[in-house]
């Protein structure tokens, strides 16, 4: 069973030149899988990984929606990919402050690089996705469920991520696997970014490592729309294993 | 009290606006299509402010801001007004997509922000935000209207944290199915409108929960126990609405 989907897969991992997505588009290239990463701020973090020979970086800055989504497309058709085995759509941004503080263009930002960017990429890949009866995994975040006066209108985004994917699976049920994974507060740079430090909560966030691979094993089981990524799934996620060449 | 409505000529707006006048409030009924509310029944004008507003346009909501400057504060806001867009998530133009996550998303967002922050609103004052059943349900056959509705759910839910500070209160509401032409277009084919709340109904329900003091309303007995159900088993919930909508739809609306 364990070695049934083994062969190079093709993976789409967005705002991968940092966190999550980074280690994410590492772990599959480690694997042998084509991925194609994209972001908006350039490779200057590991231009080692970005240039190996199964790994292609793209700058696409997702403020720009429709113009992120062709540039990802267009790639995809010139280096020949017919197919799309699962695409990530992790690239997002975070204001915090007080919501009657938040500058007009945070929130529009926000707007688009977490919400309108994921829904014009999935229009785009949709045939590709279809074609393959592939994975769609959006990352979203704990706090949809909680009251982060702080975040407010990134928790509007994610949230809306929420309730995009949970429509959405029931709609492609049968042709592409939908799915939405929930990491946790995790120790990336996006709090610092986001114009929060904290130093002291950050003992307690999650390791981005551990957070990867909970995730990577909730993308290959596939079986929940709707993942929380808490420290107990990190904790399971030892106990499971993947051969080189599956997801 | 003093109330601003947006989305107010048509449905459950303009049920609401008309509700209030009744009552006798000083109502600002802000929507795109003033013509419409030109036709208010005289016996309800006396108190009805009409200003134009398209949610699609910052600048719009920004001069609409503007225009509320060294009047009084408001008691009372409903950020109601709401577009929708029902089909297969792949058939329906990208350009729908942005309208939706403008009108639905960032239009309440924006307003909500610069009511409180720039002491638009009265002391013990609230804001209501009209999200949707959807929020408890899934909407296969309208993924990114349920999903703006639950941005909206969620943004409702954190300013209700931040806002208290301001003594703002804030209030989400879930309505059902209402009778409105709006309801009409976008519902499958065969559907019966007398299941469907009328938009009358539906205001006297949510202005009285706008005067008590729950954070969330699911107007009307139906509705609570669809939420419920709704929370309590999300899979099969999604699936029945699958069945219900998404399989009978034909074509896309937007």
């Amino acid at each position: 069973m364990a070695k049934k989907n083994a062969r190079p897969h093709t993976v789409l991992v967005t705002g991968a030149t940092d966190g999550i997505g980074l280690l994410l588009a590492r772990a599959y290239a480690r694997r042998g899988h084509h991925v194609l990463a994209t972001g908006r701020r350039g490779i200057a973090n590991d231009e080692e990984f970005f240039k190996s020979p199964n790994v292609t970086y793209v700058m696409a800055d997702q403020s720009d929606p429709r113009h992120a989504a062709a540039t990802i497309l267009a790639i995809m058709q010139d280096m020949g990919w017919a197919q799309l085995d699962l695409a990530i759509l992790n690239g997002a941004t975070a204001w915090t402050g007080p919501p009657y503080d938040e500058p007009i263009n945070t929130i529009g930002e926000q707007l688009k690089v977490n919400i309108a960017a994921p829904i014009h990429l999935t229009l785009a890949l949709a045939p590709m996705l279809f074609a393959a009866k592939g994975r769609l995994v959006m990352v979203g975040s704990t706090s949809v469920g909680k009251a982060q006066g702080q975040f407010a209108t990134y928790v509007a985004t994610k949230a809306a991520l929420d309730g995009l994917c949970r429509s959405l699976r029931e709609e492609w049920r049968g042709r592409a696997n939908v799915m939405i994974v929930h990491p946790g507060p995790t120790r990336t740079r996006m709090h610092a970014k986001a114009g929060l430090n904290i130093p002291i909560l950050r003992l307690f966030f999650m390791s981005p490592k551990k957070v990867t691979r909970a995730i990577q094993v909730a993308i290959r089981r596939g079986n929940d729309g709707r993942k929380m990524i808490t420290r107990f799934a990190c904790f399971m996620a030892r106990f499971s294993w993947a051969g080189k060449g599956q997801l | 009290m003093r109330v601003l409505i947006t989305g107010a000529a048509h449905g459950l707006g303009r049920a609401l606006t008309e509700e209030l006048l009744r009552q006798g409030h000083q109502v600002v009924a802000a929507d795109r299509e003033t013509d419409t509310l030109e036709n208010m029944p005289m016996a309800h004008r006396g108190a009805c402010t009409i200003r134009f507003v398209d949610l699609e346009s910052a600048d719009s909501i920004q001069r609409l801001l503007t225009s509320f400057q060294g009047q009084p504060p408001f008691d009372l806001v409903f950020l109601n007004a709401g577009i929708s867009a029902t089909g297969k998530f792949e058939e329906i133009p990208e350009a729908a997509y942005d309208k939706l996550i403008a009108v639905n998303l960032f239009a309440p967002i924006y307003l909500a922000s610069r009511l409180v922050g720039k002491e638009l609103m009265g002391r013990k004052s609230k804001i209501v935000f009209i999200s949707s059943l959807s929020h408890a349900m899934g909407y296969p056959g309208a993924a990114v209207y349920a999903a703006t509705k639950d941005g909206r759910a969620g943004y409702a839910r954190c300013a209700a944290q931040a806002f208290k500070k301001e003594r703002v209160r804030v209030l989400t509401v879930f309505p059902g199915p209402i009778n409105t032409a709006h309801a009409q277009r976008h519902a499958p084919e065969g559907s019966k409108a007398s299941k469907r709340m009328a938009p009358q109904k539906m205001a006297k329900l949510i202005l009285r929960a706008a005067k008590g003091n729950s954070k969330t309303y699911y107007p009307g007995t139906k509705a609570y126990l669809a939420a419920l159900f709704g929370k309590m088993m999300p899979g099969l919930a999604t699936r029945l609405m699958r069945r219900g909508i998404y399989d009978k739809l034909k074509g896309s609306t937007f």
